[in-house]
């Protein structure tokens, strides 16, 4: 499929961008995150996408995926009202002072601690400590 | 005469035999024990303490659940049968156990309990039951309404729960319900606990330890007094008498509100602020926080059942994924037909998903996400390399030429 782009032409194979897409969007709706972390990488590497166009579009793609999944979720009554209240406005609010700690700290220092934190946590799920 | 004669000593033996047969019945059936609880309410859990008199020597059972709130349990049974070799895959589901539920038994079963403790998570609640002889008191879960489905692939692909089966006799719904009783409230801990102490006068008393964060309203509390148990080969008759119901309430203030869903209590000051800081946190990543969020709501609140938590996360990241792509389209930063291609097969995806996770349990839930959280952690190392930095410097300078210019044209646009 050819896609256009501010003035850029890009060819990009729809079999492994849907393939792709799709196993995400059963792994991030079955445990409940949205899948940005993985859909980024898919489409910069798999798809030799640039930066650019990825950011918007894969959120847009993500979007299809979050709004289905709630669906289904409150369907299966895993919806708490209550819950979704306590978390839905500190969401909100994390959002808008976000990017402005953002301006302050180097995203590689960020992300080197998230990985660390995330090798912790993926431990801890795993019942290794 | 001679008929008379000889019906003299029968007359005798049964008038002799008469005084004993109302004592025979007595012994057969001795008295109900009584239940007295020391106070009428908990403040957020707490202890209290249960005693009366059953008949003596009777081996005492009580047990405690919740009244008027019930949660949902459900099991996937895709364990082989060993007897056939077919897997059933049946899906079980209930919508009426009660959101509290402990037996609590005599003092000396504790070494058997040490022992299915240190079972691990594996732990038979059925085995445990009859080895403890706690079963004579199982009663309140054993009348839950129970229903089975014959999941199939295909049914589960399209997102059903698959055929409703007939309903189940008394017998397998009672079985059932064991397995969703354990299920449900997992530990040991949670569903048994050895404290009652009788003399042998059959005085006993049970000091009753419920935690924090349970369901408010009324408990129920019914003692069962084991007084005989008769082994007959493999079979087991057991003779008990029950308690009338005594009740408790256990009460709760805000910000402690009882989640309906999740059938349990919880400070909602809490994920408000975890969500608060995983929210920053995830924006200085430049993804959701939904991937931390879920494990760690897990993690630290082991009452809330995973469905939920993916269930409430998940439209909780819905809007702030709104309002990004709300933001990108108005600068044009957005290719429509790249999105909604790749959305049209995620939303297939996101159709099937959370169906699964119905089908897991929360230890499966854990590991694989364990796995997943270590495969992205990977990929975030992969980010902080020289070589994707060195890449990435060049894509953010195109990134921030283009939003510059997009937002020219858009703020052109505007003025016309």
């Amino acid at each position: 499929m050819k896609v256009d782009f501010w003035g850029h032409e890009f060819e990009v194979n729809m079999w492994v961008g849907c393939t792709g897409g799709f196993l995400i969007a059963v792994m991030s709706s079955m445990f409940g995150f949205g899948g940005g972390p993985f859909m980024v990488p898919l489409m910069t590497v798999a798809l030799g996408l640039p930066m650019y166009i990825v950011v918007g579009s894969s959120l847009l793609a993500i979007f299809f995926n979050t709004g289905m999944a709630t669906i289904r979720h409150m369907q299966f009554g895993n919806f708490d009202l209550l819950l979704f209240i306590s978390m839905f406005p500190a969401a909100l609010l994390g959002g808008y002072l976000g990017p402005q700690i953002a301006k302050r700290l180097s995203p590689v220092v960020v992300k080197r601690v998230a990985c660390v934190g995330l090798i912790l946590l993926g431990l801890k799920l795993l019942d290794l400590y | 005469m001679k008929v008379k004669f000889s019906m003299l000593p029968l007359l005798a033996l049964v008038m002799m035999a008469l005084p004993i047969v109302p004592q025979a019945q007595a012994k057969e059936e001795p008295a109900a024990p009584t239940i007295t609880l020391d106070k009428p309410s908990l403040n957020n859990g707490g202890e209290i303490t249960v005693s009366g008199q059953a008949p003596a020597g009777a081996q005492v059972y009580v047990e405690v659940y919740a009244a008027d709130k019930k949660v949902r349990s459900n099991r996937f049974d895709s364990k082989k049968d060993p007897k056939t070799g077919k897997i059933p895959y049946k899906f079980y589901l209930t919508n009426e156990m009660p959101a509290f539920y402990k037996i609590f038994t005599p003092k000396e079963m504790e070494p058997e309990l040490e022992a299915a403790r240190q079972a691990g998570k594996d732990w038979k609640y059925s085995e445990v039951l009859k080895k403890i002889g706690a079963d004579a008191a199982y009663s309140a879960p054993a009348k839950i309404k129970i229903d089975s489905y014959q999941a199939t692939i295909m049914a589960s692909i399209i997102g059903s729960r698959g055929e409703l089966l007939d309903a189940m006799d008394e017998k397998e719904t009672k079985r059932e319900s064991m397995r969703l009783v354990k299920g449900r409230f997992r530990s040991v801990n949670n569903l048994l606990a050895a404290s009652v102490e009788s003399t042998p006068e059959g005085a006993y008393t049970a000091k009753m330890k419920l935690r924090t964060g349970l369901a408010p309203g009324k408990y129920n509390v019914v003692v069962t007094a084991v007084t005989e148990r008769i082994k007959e080969g493999d079979k087991e008759t057991v003779k008990k008498v029950k308690s009338e119901v005594a009740s408790f309430d256990n009460i709760q203030t805000f910000p402690t509100v009882y989640l309906d869903t999740a059938g349990t209590s919880i400070n909602l000051l809490w994920p408000f602020l975890l969500t608060l800081a995983i929210a920053i946190f995830g924006v200085l990543m430049g993804a959701g926080g939904g991937f931390i969020l879920n494990p760690i709501l897990v993690s630290i609140f082991p009452a809330l059942p995973h469905t939920i938590v993916a269930g409430t996360v998940m439209p909780t990241v819905l809007f702030s994924q709104g309002s990004g792509i709300y933001n990108y389209s108005k600068i044009k930063f957005i290719n429509w037909k790249l999105g909604i291609g790749i959305g049209c097969a995620m939303l297939v995806g996101g159709f099937i998903g959370p169906k699964l996770t119905e089908l897991i349990t929360l230890d499966q839930f854990k590991f694989a996400f364990g796995w997943i959280l270590l495969v992205l952690s990977g990929l975030m190392f992969w980010q902080t390399t020289p070589g994707y930095l060195e890449k990435n410097k060049k894509e953010q300078a195109i990134l921030k030429e283009f939003k510059k210019r997009a937002e020219e044209a858009a703020a052109a646009k505007g003025a016309n």
